[in-house]
């Protein structure tokens, strides 16, 4: 029997994702709405895009990432509904608590999955067998946030397996991968049935006669290292295959910004910058809320024509208040070509660093400005976010609302403060 | 795209606050009456919190066994209103 240096050690990481979570959370609410093809998006007009869907509207063809009209010359009957964060936040939270009730490591990936770690867990919990505690959390999920929701559960060695045991059987599934299942498990797949290996590494993949999961399993460290991957991410994949967690690091915050889809493309001036104003108050924000500076500031936006417009710049001193981000991110974006109409801005901040604010400053218009900052911040937490905000940006606020974030969560509760 | 009648109105509201039993039955809008009409609630589809300013409404998402009813509750000014009706599509 061929060796292939699998992890043996007891899978003790479990990764639970919600099933289709905002239209299921949609259908748990309007019972009306169970057993029914309902789309989710984030703006209800006509030619919006799909964010999510039902099982039942998958089942009949429709696609996450669909346009309205396109879904529904598959499933005539599909039901549109607008976003509502303010209720995926809240199942999102009874999650959280639930998993934290079984080990304090608990690392939520996005709004709808999460991954327990059970390593050094009190000996109540680490006594149980892991499949008993995931049927408990499937009826915990049920008894506390409603009987209609469902998850997936993965019990693996490392959050990779994990996580592709939890798609293993979708909806309302649980499955283990470990050293014992593992080869006979990666004979069933695709390469793109494996979590981060898509269209492009896959042909790279291929590139090095490399088709199915069991021989990327057989392949060398070194060929994945040098010619597959071509850097160290390929000895990650290496050990990630077998077992072994790779992916429990912290990594730096590079950029922090914010992007926006206009309300109709236009080239007027003043609507344009009071959107971007709005931008600059919620990048300020989380500026703040990481106790982080920044040195650099970019700005792009997308016209109507397809063309795309980016301009970044270092400053040699440091900012974190909206008045400065504003004032850099104005002046790149100012040197767009103003005549085209423009469907999508963003900014980022980069350059990041821990913030100086705790020291004094030697100026006293900087002391004064950021005296303002902190006063604007302490009434806007206490009242609700963007209660003070810049007159400018007072039209962006209502254009703009909060949406659901994909991916990591960090901003989440931040933002929704309203 | 989809029947929500929003409605935005205060009613009056019948509810439950159970000691024990079931998480999710602990708080319960039992009925309603809108427009001399009395709403009979079946189910509790949602229940879930969300601040307006200061203030902590509750939004309760109900069921008759036809339609579906938005209701908040606002904590701080203890009063129920009915935010929208969503007819059942069956």
């Amino acid at each position: 029997m061929k060796y292939y240096g699998l992890n043996s050690e007891p899978a003790n990481i479990m990764h639970i994702d919600l099933n289709s979570c905002f239209a299921t959370i949609e259908q748990q609410a309007h019972p009306s709405l169970r057993g029914q093809a309902v789309g989710i998006t984030n703006r209800l007009v006509p030619h919006c895009c799909l964010i999510t869907c039902s099982y039942e509207a998958k089942a009949l063809g429709v696609r996450v990432g669909m346009r309205y009209e396109e879904a529904r010359l598959l499933a005539p009957k599909l039901i549109m509904l607008e976003s509502d964060p303010a209720k995926y936040h809240f199942v999102y939270t009874k999650l959280i608590h639930i998993m934290q009730s079984y080990s304090p490591k608990v690392k939520m990936k996005s709004i709808d999955e999460g991954v327990i770690d059970f390593h050094g867990v009190r000996p109540s919990i680490e006594s149980r067998d892991m499949e008993d505690i995931g049927l408990e959390i499937k009826q915990r999920i049920r008894a506390e946030i409603g009987s209609w929701m469902k998850c997936n559960i993965g019990i693996a060695p490392n959050q990779f397996l994990a996580k592709l045991a939890a798609g293993l059987h979708k909806p309302d599934g649980m499955d283990r991968i470990d050293a014992n299942n593992l080869i006979e498990v990666l004979q069933t797949l695709k390469l793109t049935d494996l979590p981060g290996i898509a269209e492009h590494y896959e042909a790279r993949l291929n590139a090095n006669q490399i088709y199915t999961p069991l021989q990327f399993l057989e392949a060398d460290k070194h060929l994945l290292h040098q010619r597959v991957f071509r850097s160290i991410s390929g000895e990650y994949w290496y050990d990630r295959l077998r077992g072994y967690e790779v992916d429990d690091v912290k990594t730096k915050k590079g950029i922090v910004g914010r992007q926006f889809v206009l309300d109709g493309q236009t080239n007027n001036q003043a609507k344009l910058l009071c959107r971007m104003q709005y931008l600059c108050q919620t990048t300020g924000l989380k500026l703040r809320n990481l106790s982080l500076d920044a040195r650099g500031v970019a700005v792009w936006c997308d016209f109507a024509n397809g063309e795309h417009f980016f301009k970044r710049q270092i400053h040699k001193v440091s900012f974190y208040t909206d008045k400065d981000i504003f004032e850099r991110v104005i002046y790149l974006f100012n040197q767009r070509p103003q005549q085209l109409s423009v469907v999508r801005i963003g900014l980022f901040c980069y350059n990041l660093s821990p913030s100086k604010r705790n020291q004094l400053a030697l100026l006293e218009s900087f002391q004064k400005s950021e005296n303002l900052t902190l006063a604007i911040d302490e009434v806007n937490q206490r009242h609700g976010n963007f209660t003070i905000i810049y007159a400018a940006a007072a039209e962006g606020k209502l254009a703009i609302k909060q949406k659901v974030p994909f991916g990591s969560t960090e901003y989440f509760d931040l933002l929704l403060r309203s | 795209m989809n029947d929500i009648e929003l409605i935005n109105t205060r009613v009056e509201v019948v509810v439950i606050y159970r000691a024990n039993g079931e998480i999710l039955k602990q708080t319960w809008p039992l009925k309603m009456k809108y427009q001399g009409r009395i709403v009979n609630f079946t189910e509790l589809g949602l229940r879930h919190p969300t601040i307006q300013g200061k203030r902590m409404i509750h939004v309760f998402d109900m069921s008759d066994g036809t339609d579906d009813y938005r209701l908040e509750f606002d904590a701080e000014h203890l009063t129920w209103a009915l935010k929208a009706i969503s007819s059942g599509q069956k």
